[in-house]
C-alpha cells in the first residue's frame, strides 16, 4: 500500500514536471555585434522574468549588415528553424519578403496592427511593410549625425558647421593649430561595406537629387558627380584621412573615442560608447549636430536601424512574435535609449526625460530621423549596394576617377533599376 | 555443409562499397548538383522569374563578364606568385628543421602554428601588420626614415600585402611536407658525397633535390589547388577592395551566390573554377608521372 502511494505520488510528480517542461518555451534571436547584443541580453532577462516559461538565446552574428546577411542567407536557404526571431537592416524588409524568410505579422496582429503602426515612426511603419504585408516591427531607428569635438571647436571659437565647405575650413584651423599627426579632420565609412552607400547618397540627396527616380537608375544628373567631388576637395585638403578607402563603419567610433578624430558622420549608437566606455577619451567633449549641406542645398540624411522579423521555419512564431511585440514597444525603446543611446521608434520617447538625461542631443534629433531618407528598395539590394560601395570605395581610394566609378556604377545598376 | 565463400573481387567490392557510397554522397552528388544548378536559371533574388533551364546561358554571361575574368586574373596572380613564393619559403623552413637540434619539438611546433591557425585570423592579423596608422609595417618604414604606404588602399601594394600573407600561412604545411621528404633521404647518401668531397650546394642540387621532388609535386598540387580557391585572407584583409580590385573568383562566387542569390550564375563561376582546378592537377599528374617513368628508365 505504502509502496503504491510513494509511486502515484512519483507519477503525479513526474506528469507536473512533464507538463512544465511541456510548456518551456527556449526563443533564439540572432542579432550583429555591433547591436549591441549585452544590451538584448538585458531586455531578454527582463522579458523572462515576466514569463517564467520562455528562455531567450542570443545568438551574435557578424559585425557588418552584409557579413550578418551572408549567415542568415546559408541559414534560411536551407530552410532551417534554428532562429526564432531575426534582427535585421532596414535595407532587408523588401529582400525578406521576396525570399519569403519572414513570417508576416499581419495575422497575429489582427485588429491591433491598424492601432499599432501609426504609433511608430512613420518611417518605420513603411518600411516594414512590403506589397501590403508587415514583414517586420522595428526594433531601433538610426541616421547619420555630425559628430563633433565640443572642446576643440570652443577652443579655436568655431561655431558647429552648418556646410560642407564651413566644416573643412574648421577641420584645416583646428588641425594645423593642434599639430597633431594623428588629428584627423572627417571621416565617414569608405571601405567597401553597406555604410558606403551612405557616404555616397547623403551628398546626392543634399544636392537634390536621388539614386532612383520613380524606380528607374537617375545617376545622369550633373548632381550624380556632387558626392565625388566633395569628398574629392576633402582629400585634396587633407581633411580626409589618407586610409578612408579602409575605414568600415565602427572605426569612425574608435578613432573618435580615441581622441584622434574632429568630425565624423556616423550613426546614434556611437554616442553612448564615447561617454560612457572605460577607454574613451572624449568623455563630455563631443557634440551632435545635424549633417552639413552645400551651400544654399539642404542636410540630408541616411534611415538606417533594425527591424525584429519572425523567421518563416520558426517552431515557435506565436511565441516569437509574442516577444517581438514586447522588444518593440516604448518600453524596450526607452530602455534602449538610455542603455544603448539606440534611437526611440515612437516619437513619444525622446521626449522622455529620463532618455533626454542620458542623451541631451535627442532633444533635436527627432526631426532629422524624421527626414532621413531611404537607399532604394529593391529585392536585388546586395548587388545595388555592391554597386554603389565598391566604385565609391575604389574613388576613394583614388583607384578610379569621377567617371570611372560614375559609369562602372550605372553599368552595373542599370540592368537592376530599369 | 559449408558456405559458399564469397569470390575475391566480390569480397572486394563489397568492402570498397561503404566508402564508394560515402564518396558518392559527399562528393560527387553536390558536385553533379552544382553542375545541374549551373545549367538552370535560380535567380533567389528575384524569384518571381522562376527556376528554368537555361543550357549554357550562365556559361556565356561568364564569358562576357568583365568582372569574372579580373577575378580570375587576380586569382592567377596568387597563384604565380604565392605558389613559388611558398616553396621557396617552405623548402628553407625545411631544411632549417631538418639541422640536427637537440629538442626538436619547438622547431616542429613553431612549423605547425601558422598552419593551424585558421585562415581568417591570419588575414586580420596582417590587416592589423598592413594598417596604414597603426600597423607594425609602416612603423618600421616610419623608423627607417620612409614615407608610410596605403597598403590596403592601392591595388598593387594591396595585392603584394595578400601574396605575403598568403606566403607566410601556406609556407608551414609547405614545410611540414617536405621536412617529411628530408627525412626520408638516407645518410649514407650524404656520406658517400662527402667522402668523393662533394662541397654543401652540391649535395643539395645533387641529392636533396631530386630526391625530394615527389614530395615538392605533391606540395605544389596541395598549393596550387589551394592558391586557385584563394578566399579567405583577402576577404579578411581588403574585402577585395579597393573597388574589386583583389577580388578572387571564389570571392566572386560567394558575393553571387550569399549576397546576390543568384545560385545559377554562381554555380556555374564555381563550375568554371573546378574546371580550372582539374586542368592545373591534371597538368601536374602528368608532369609526374612523365618525370617518375623518367626516373625508372635511367
Amino acid at each position: 500500500m505504502q509502496l503504491i502511494k510513494a509511486l502515484a505520488v512519483a507519477t503525479l510528480a513526474m506528469a507536473i514536471a512533464g507538463s512544465a517542461w511541456a510548456q518551456q518555451t527556449t526563443l533564439r534571436i540572432f542579432t550583429g555585434g555591433q547591436q549591441r547584443p549585452d544590451v538584448m541580453r538585458k531586455i531578454a532577462d527582463e522579458y523572462t522574468k515576466r514569463n517564467p516559461n520562455v528562455k531567450v538565446d542570443v545568438e551574435v552574428g557578424g559585425a557588418t549588415s552584409e557579413a550578418q546577411q551572408q549567415y542568415l542567407s546559408t541559414v534560411l536557404s536551407s530552410k532551417d528553424s534554428v532562429l526564432d526571431v531575426v534582427l535585421i537592416d532596414v535595407i532587408r524588409p523588401a529582400q525578406w519578403a521576396a525570399q519569403g524568410w519572414a513570417e508576416p505579422l499581419d495575422g497575429y496582429l489582427g485588429a491591433d496592427k491598424a492601432k499599432l503602426l501609426p504609433t511608430y515612426l512613420k518611417a518605420y511603419a513603411d518600411a516594414n511593410q512590403v506589397g501590403g504585408k508587415l514583414i517586420a516591427l522595428p526594433y531601433f531607428a538610426d541616421s547619420q549625425f555630425l559628430y563633433y569635438r565640443k572642446d576643440l571647436l570652443e577652443k579655436y571659437k568655431r561655431p558647429v558647421p552648418k556646410t560642407w565647405d564651413e566644416m573643412m575650413e574648421t577641420a584645416k584651423i583646428v588641425m594645423d593649430g593642434e599639430k597633431n599627426p594623428q588629428l584627423q579632420g572627417f571621416s565617414t565609412a569608405g571601405s567597401p561595406i553597406e555604410g558606403t552607400v551612405c557616404t555616397y547618397l547623403v551628398p546626392l540627396w543634399g544636392a537634390g537629387s536621388d539614386l532612383t527616380k520613380d524606380g528607374k537608375l537617375n545617376l545622369d544628373t550633373p548632381q550624380a558627380r556632387e558626392p565625388f567631388q566633395l569628398y574629392g576637395r576633402m582629400k585634396q585638403t587633407g581633411v580626409l584621412p589618407k586610409n578612408i578607402a579602409e575605414i568600415p563603419t565602427d572605426r569612425i567610433r574608435i578613432d573618435m573615442q580615441a581622441g584622434n578624430l574632429l568630425f565624423g558622420m556616423t550613426w546614434g549608437y556611437v554616442w553612448n560608447r564615447l561617454e560612457n566606455d572605460a577607454d574613451s577619451k572624449v568623455k563630455g567633449k563631443i557634440g551632435v549636430a545635424q549633417l552639413p549641406h552645400d551651400q544654399g542645398g539642404k542636410s540630408a540624411t541616411c534611415i538606417g536601424g533594425w527591424q525584429l522579423a519572425v523567421s518563416a521555419y520558426s517552431k515557435n512564431k506565436a511565441e516569437a512574435v509574442k516577444f517581438v511585440r514586447y522588444l518593440s514597444s516604448p518600453e524596450v525603446s526607452k530602455m534602449q535609449a538610455i542603455m544603448a543611446s539606440h534611437m526611440p521608434v515612437f516619437p513619444s520617447v525622446y521626449k522622455d526625460p529620463e532618455v533626454l538625461k542620458a542623451n541631451p542631443w535627442f532633444a533635436d534629433a527627432l526631426p532629422v530621423v524624421e527626414g532621413a531618407k531611404s537607399r532604394p528598395v529593391s529585392a536585388q539590394y546586395p548587388q545595388v549596394s555592391d554597386a554603389v560601395r565598391s566604385n565609391m570605395n575604389a574613388y576613394l581610394a583614388g583607384t578610379k576617377t569621377t567617371d570611372a566609378a560614375l559609369a562602372d556604377m550605372k553599368s552595373r545598376l542599370a540592368p537592376i533599376l530599369r | 555443409m559449408r558456405r559458399k565463400d564469397l569470390s575475391e573481387p566480390a569480397l572486394g567490392a563489397l568492402l570498397l562499397l561503404p566508402a564508394a557510397l560515402l564518396l558518392l554522397a559527399i562528393v560527387v552528388y553536390p558536385i553533379a548538383t552544382l553542375f545541374w544548378t549551373s545549367l538552370h536559371a535560380v535567380d533567389n533574388a528575384n524569384p518571381a522569374a522562376g527556376e528554368h533551364w537555361a543550357g549554357v546561358e550562365n556559361y556565356t554571361r561568364a564569358f562576357d563578364d568583365g568582372r569574372f575574368w579580373h577575378s580570375t586574373l587576380q586569382t592567377a596572380i596568387y597563384i604565380a606568385v604565392t605558389v613559388p613564393g611558398a616553396l621557396v619559403v617552405g623548402l628553407g623552413l625545411a631544411l632549417l628543421a631538418n639541422r640536427p637540434f637537440r629538442v626538436k619539438w619547438p622547431v616542429r611546433l613553431s612549423l605547425l602554428l601558422p598552419w593551424a591557425l585558421p585562415l581568417v585570423f591570419a588575414g586580420l592579423i596582417f590587416r592589423w601588420f598592413f594598417e596604414y596608422n597603426t600597423g607594425v609595417v609602416n612603423d618600421v618604414l616610419g623608423r627607417l626614415g620612409a614615407e608610410p604606404l596605403q597598403w590596403l588602399s592601392s591595388p598593387t601594394l594591396a595585392t603584394a600585402a595578400v601574396c605575403i600573407a598568403i606566403v607566410w600561412k601556406a609556407s608551414s604545411f609547405m614545410a611540414l611536407m617536405l621536412l617529411a621528404g628530408l627525412q626520408t633521404i638516407p645518410k649514407s647518401l650524404y656520406e658517400a658525397a662527402e667522402v668523393d668531397g662533394a662541397s654543401k650546394w652540391q649535395q643539395f642540387r645533387e641529392i636533396t633535390l631530386p630526391m625530394l621532388r615527389p614530395a615538392i609535386f605533391v606540395a605544389l598540387i596541395f598549393r596550387t589547388i589551394t592558391a586557385i580557391q584563394t578566399f579567405d585572407i583577402p576577404y579578411a584583409m581588403t574585402g577585395g577592395g579597393p573597388g574589386d580590385a583583389t577580388e578572387t573568383l571564389a570571392m566572386y562566387i560567394h558575393k553571387t551566390t550569399l549576397d546576390f542569390l543568384d545560385f545559377g550564375y554562381g554555380s556555374a563561376l564555381a563550375a568554371l573554377m573546378f574546371v580550372f582546378s582539374m586542368v592545373a592537377t591534371s597538368g601536374y599528374l602528368r608532369y609526374t608521372r612523365r618525370s617518375v617513368g623518367r626516373g625508372a628508365d635511367a
